[in-house]
């Protein structure tokens, strides 16, 4: 549906891609990860044929974006990541903007969406919050009947209610045989729904594969109150920055390390455990360590250089 | 005064950002009427010269409204004729800058969601527009400083002057308030300014018609209490004090109505809209209509309202040349020219100017779409970047073309209306209509410019900047001929003084259509931009 191969593009002196690939095949969900500034909005701008790449090949639905962008377009829809609304409309009149243009939505989808997104079509634009401006997006869109959905950030503003509505949709979309490239910060949302995931840093791909491959790269937390002392699990094959506070211990584990662990841990008595799969900040963390380590953080923060 | 805690760091803030703009904005201002001004100084040597200037421009009700009320006539010195041709138009220019600037510092913030963040941080509810008061108020007066001092050193007298320059600070404060207590009342940035820019209108008008007709009007609007200085003419002070009240008044409204709303909303009441779209919906065509049908509706009421005035005007000017015999001897010098075609010649390419800043700003609206990144969501769909232009475009010229017949109309049916000949609507809408390949000419630039870049796009503005210059003040600057070449309006024929002649209108259309053309073939082969 989607294939990129040695993509560049530069703003001035900025290279915002450099040699970036990506290939989304037909009826899969694809999660395309990477800190702020990797270039995610930048390859799904170059897919839409907004933006011209100065060099590589990118072919969606078998055309080329930029020359036969009208076309390309009848069959697939777009959500951006941050929604930009005609302030003087309202929801249900951008709805129609957006699918009117496209030669008109399903009546009957079009309802079910505005009422399962909670959304009040009647409000003009101006007085939505983000998340209800992107909801407007993502009802455009999820009611087309278009083959192949480019969301980038697409919940980024929607409350967790909302986030798992997104979720059911896309799963929907998935059964119905759509293909949907999905740019995300929330993993957990990229693990429910996506199939396969390109993880590009500095406008690069560093990373594709299937879900199991990615989460052999990334650790779960555990911590957990036992009877006997836990130092021993320090020697553990797979176990990181272990803490003991007396009965208590907390660590990370190497996923395909994590049965070992909890055998182990089992047999010291377990008296309290909470375990949180990694998430994408730690997996960022350990895919982007050596950047971080650059700018001397240690904490939170992706690596920014500025260009969403 | 804890509403006001912070104010000092937000003027500092205002001024950092607007380091360029206000300068630009002054200076100027500054420039084109200090330029004026030192160019009547070698015009009239001699009190012989002001006497016939002043015999001339008579009480002749057609120059009196684009003037003023001539006050100093019947013992003329230079500036009084300094007043008469410049303070009319300083006064305007001076209230447009303080309308745009206010807006852009109080509600534009407001929208961008700026506000907010500022307000979150330690700083007093009304501080954010006292900053933007301060700072307009500050510019009014450097800017009426700046045109004092080099009128003194040009060898006007002190006194008028200072007169003068108190008026058109007044009537900026004027104006600064007033947009600080609109902004609170409309709902958005584009509503203060349509507010704003209605109420200009209005001053100009009730002005006008007070000053012809020698009546109260004219104390209704602030440029007639500008004028109502007399300078140079036995000066009386107390429309300067009327300004500064007015002003205060206007600033303490704009505080108490911030405190009766929420922030990002308006007093005016927002009702639900519809749910659905209607049948615009389909195209971008459609979508392009809806979203510029209410300026286009609003610029032809006030282009009508505007013209509806002029025509009340046309009948006094015959009658005045009547009365008048140094007019009379004028009109047998002109061998046979009608004055009052003249005159509406004068007002219908004044009209046109107007007409220009609509063209600009609705041919840039795929500007704004486009910087917004409301474009983004139209062109991921099945609408090519041609087809999106072209429809906004269509949008404006259509538009141009009804603005410029409404006032056209608005000249026509009150001077019909005033003369008793209907024949006049047509005859004056057609000569306004003449001036539309003009118009369109300064949209095609802008179109042009969008071609290469967001940003560049921006400079067509100065296009009309130019087109001002050279037809509103071309001669008082004496700025030389071929300088008037360059203004496309100049090669429009003066109807309906002139006979219509159709090779300029065509070259004309041409050109917009060529400068269009390459705009959108530019735009086809560039990237998208933001912001």
């Amino acid at each position: 549906m989607i294939r990129c191969s040695s993509l560049v593009k530069s703003f001035g002196s900025t290279r915002a891609l450099d040699g970036l690939d990506l290939e989304v095949a037909p009826g899969e969900v694809h999660g395309f990860l990477g800190p702020n500034g990797a270039g995610k909005t930048v390859t799904m701008r170059i897919v839409l044929g907004l933006l011209r790449a100065d060099a590589g090949e990118v072919t969606v639905l078998g055309g080329d974006p930029w020359r036969d962008a009208v076309s390309l377009h009848r069959r697939l829809a777009y959500v951006p990541g941050d929604t930009n609304l005609w302030p003087n409309l309202t929801g249900g009149e951008i709805i129609d903007v957006l699918g009117g243009l496209r030669g008109g939505l399903d009546d009957s989808r079009r309802a079910t969406l505005v009422d399962r997104f909670d959304l009040d079509p009647r409000k003009k634009a101006r007085t939505y919050s983000k998340g209800n401006r992107q909801k407007v997006a993502l009802v455009a869109a999820l009611a087309s009947d278009a083959e192949l959905l480019v969301l980038d950030e697409p919940t980024s503003g929607l409350d967790p209610l909302m986030e798992a509505v997104f979720q059911d949709c896309i799963l929907d979309a998935r059964a119905e045989g759509r293909t949907v490239l999905l740019s995300s910060h929330i993993l957990a949302e990229v693990e429910k729904l996506c199939d396969r995931v390109t993880i590009i840093r500095q406008g690069a791909t560093v990373q594709t594969g299937t879900l199991d491959e990615l989460r052999h790269l990334t650790r779960t937390t555990v911590t957990a109150e036992v009877r006997e002392s836990p130092e021993a699990l320090g020697d553990l094959a797979g176990v990181h920055d272990l803490v003991v506070d007396g009965q208590r211990a907390s660590f990370d584990v190497d996923s395909d390390h994590l049965d070992e662990a909890i055998s182990r841990l089992a047999a010291l008595g377990v008296t309290s455990l909470t375990s949180h799969p990694p998430t994408l900040e730690e997996l960022f963390l350990r895919h982007y360590g050596d950047e971080l380590a650059d700018i001397g953080v240690a904490g939170t923060a992706g690596p920014d250089d500025g260009h969403p | 005064m804890r509403t006001l805690t912070g104010l000092w760091r937000l003027v500092r803030l205002i001024l950092r950002r607007d380091r360029i703009r206000l300068p630009v904005w002054v200076l100027g201002l500054a420039a084109v009427v200090i330029g004026s001004g030192a160019s009547l100084v070698p015009l009239y040597p001699e009190q012989a010269d002001i006497q016939q200037y002043v015999d001339l421009f008579g009480d002749n009700p057609a120059l009196v409204a684009f003037a003023g009320p001539g006050y100093g006539f019947d013992d003329p010195n230079l500036g009084v004729i300094l007043v008469n041709e410049t303070q009319l138009w300083a006064c305007i220019g001076i209230a447009l800058m303080s309308i745009f600037l206010v807006n852009r510092h109080t509600r534009a913030e407001e929208d961008a969601e700026r506000t907010e963040v500022l307000r979150s941080s330690i700083v007093g509810r009304h501080a954010p527009t006292a900053a933007a008061v301060v700072v307009v108020a500050a510019a009014n007066i450097v800017f009426a400083a700046l045109c004092g001092v080099a009128f003194v050193a040009l060898g006007y007298g002190a006194t008028g002057t200072i007169a003068y320059a108190a008026g058109l600070a007044g009537c900026g404060l004027v104006f600064t308030g007033l947009t600080a207590a609109l902004a609170q009342l409309a709902g958005s940035s584009r509503a203060t300014l349509g507010l704003a820019t209605a109420v200009l209108g209005l001053a100009f008008v009730l002005r006008a018609v007070g000053d012809i007709t020698g009546n109260v009007l004219r104390w209704l609007s602030p440029i007639g209490w500008a004028q109502g200085v007399r300078a140079y003419a036995g000066e009386q002070w107390w429309p300067v004090a009327l300004c500064l009240a007015a002003t205060l008044l206007a600033v303490a409204a704009a505080f108490w109505l911030a405190t009766r709303r929420d922030l990002g909303s308006g007093i005016l009441p927002q009702r639900p809209g519809p749910a659905r779209a209607g049948m615009w919906a389909r195209s971008p065509i459609g979508l392009a209509v809806r979203l510029q049908r209410a300026t286009i509706v609003a610029w032809m009421a006030g282009l009508a309202l505007m013209g509806g005035v002029y025509g009340s005007i046309g009948e006094d000017v015959e009658e005045m040349i009547e009365d008048n015999e140094t007019f009379a001897d004028v009109l047998a010098q002109l061998e046979g020219a009608d004055v009052t075609d003249a005159f509406f010649a004068t007002a219908v390419s004044m009209q046109a100017v107007l007409a220009a800043g609509f063209a600009i700003s609705a041919a840039l609206r795929i500007r704004s779409e486009e910087a917004a990144g409301r474009v983004e969501p139209i062109l991921a769909g099945p609408v090519g970047r041609w087809r999106w232009a072209w429809s906004h475009l269509l949008v404006a010229a259509v538009g141009t073309v009804l603005v410029v017949a409404a006032g056209g109309v608005g000249v026509g049916a009150s001077y019909a209306a005033v003369s008793g000949d209907a024949s006049q609507v047509l005859r004056l809408t057609g000569a306004a209509l003449a001036t539309v390949p003009a118009v369109l000419v300064l949209a095609g630039v802008a179109v042009a410019l969008f071609g290469a870049s967001l940003r560049l796009a921006l400079v067509a503005w100065a296009g009309l900047g130019v087109v001002v210059l050279v037809e509103l003040f071309g001669e008082l600057l004496r700025l030389p001929s071929w300088s008037r070449m360059v203004s496309p309006l100049h090669h429009v024929p003066g109807l309906p003084a002139e006979d219509l002649r159709a090779v300029p209108l065509l070259v004309l259309t041409a050109i917009a259509v060529a400068l269009t053309a390459i705009g959108l073939a530019r735009f086809r082969s560039r990237d998208l931009q933001v912001g």
